[in-house]
């Protein structure tokens, strides 16, 4: 009696967590284009304040000191600077896909529900999306301001190691077709990739004389003209992550019911 | 233009095509991203209406 109990409460608990769960996923859906249009338009006044109302910062010091706007500038002004407003944002949504990814997968460790599985493999198609961005927008950077279009810098290194194994992950997962299977090992590949992203991360600070600057400090001084369009950027790109995962993640599931469908009017066919 | 000014700002003219770059490439990528994901679902969505008119064929004969 006390089992059935028991047993009774755990499937409403269930039940009631799937029907949240439902109302979340169908909100989340219904929001998806408010989204993506609030996080671009969020990005896009980013961009414009990071050219309108953040001043150039300063590189190497100029011959003669010239007076410009009423102020005494000593040093020559740096334009490149201005791919930081786009390059750190799109990094850090970079790193929270590889941590949902982790998570998700973990996640199916623990539950063995498919659904994780897919939700940690979008997760990890748009840590990959937004690590190609932070690439393709640092190398720029890395061109004008050191001359060269790579180099062996340790932040640059374990980024790339990283970008590597989510290239892997897919790999991996394209190679094996038993589905529990295929959870499963790219879960725990997905872990790893997830701790390199770590490591890359904390890089900076673990070896100090690597050339890639530290970003997030408490001493940075970064004046309000200059964080105001970061931070709106960076809120943008977090929007326009979200609104992606959500969309690929609902073409992901149709293809799925489709998939299904498929093999049940395979089955039909083959017993008329 | 001043050579102080001149000066002052001669790593600006040069870098405006990587700054310019950086950006164009960023939003590239992710328009090319939607439009594959968009892409996609049009063609799922399309199969799963053919294999729905095929089910609701076979359900008449």
């Amino acid at each position: 009696m006390c089992e059935e109990a028991v047993k009774d409460k755990k499937t409403t608990e269930r039940d009631d967590k799937a029907v949240v769960e439902g109302a979340a996923t169908a909100l989340a859906d219904r929001m998806l284009l408010p989204l993506l249009v609030a996080g671009a338009l969020l990005a896009s006044l980013g961009f414009v304040l990071a050219f309108t109302t953040a001043p150039l910062v300063v590189g190497a010091e100029a011959d003669v000191p010239a007076l410009i706007g009423g102020q005494m500038v000593t040093h020559k002004l740096l334009l490149s600077q201005k791919i930081f407003f786009f390059h750190v944002p799109v990094a850090v949504v970079s790193f929270i896909g590889l941590f949902v990814m982790a998570l998700y997968g973990l996640r199916f460790l623990r539950q063995r529900d498919q659904i994780y599985d897919l939700k940690a493999m979008v997760a990890a198609e748009i840590a990959l999306l937004f690590i190609v961005m932070t690439m393709l927008s640092g190398e720029l950077w890395e061109r004008f301001e050191w001359g060269v279009w790579w180099t062996w810098e340790p932040r640059l290194t374990t980024y790339l190691i990283l970008m590597l194994l989510v290239i892997a992950y897919f790999i991996l997962r394209a190679g094996i077709d038993d589905p529990e299977r295929r959870a499963v090992f790219a879960s725990a590949f997905g872990a790893i990739a997830f701790v390199d992203g770590l490591i890359s991360l904390a890089v900076t600070r673990l070896i100090p004389a690597g050339a890639h600057p530290v970003v997030f400090r408490t001493d940075s001084g970064l004046p309000p003209a200059m964080l105001v369009p970061f931070i709106l950027t960076l809120l943008g790109m977090l929007l326009v992550a979200f609104g992606l995962y959500r969309f690929r993640l609902r073409e992901r599931r149709l293809h799925q019911q489709l998939d299904e469908l498929k093999a049940s009017y395979e089955n039909q066919k083959g017993m008329h | 233009m001043d050579s102080i000014l001149a000066e002052i700002y001669s790593t600006v003219l040069p870098a405006a095509p990587y700054v310019i770059a950086a950006y164009a490439l960023i939003w590239l990528v992710l328009l090319a991203y939607v439009a594959v994901v968009i892409s996609n679902l049009k063609k799922t969505e399309r199969e799963m209406a053919a294999l729905r008119e095929e089910l609701q064929r076979q359900q008449k004969d």
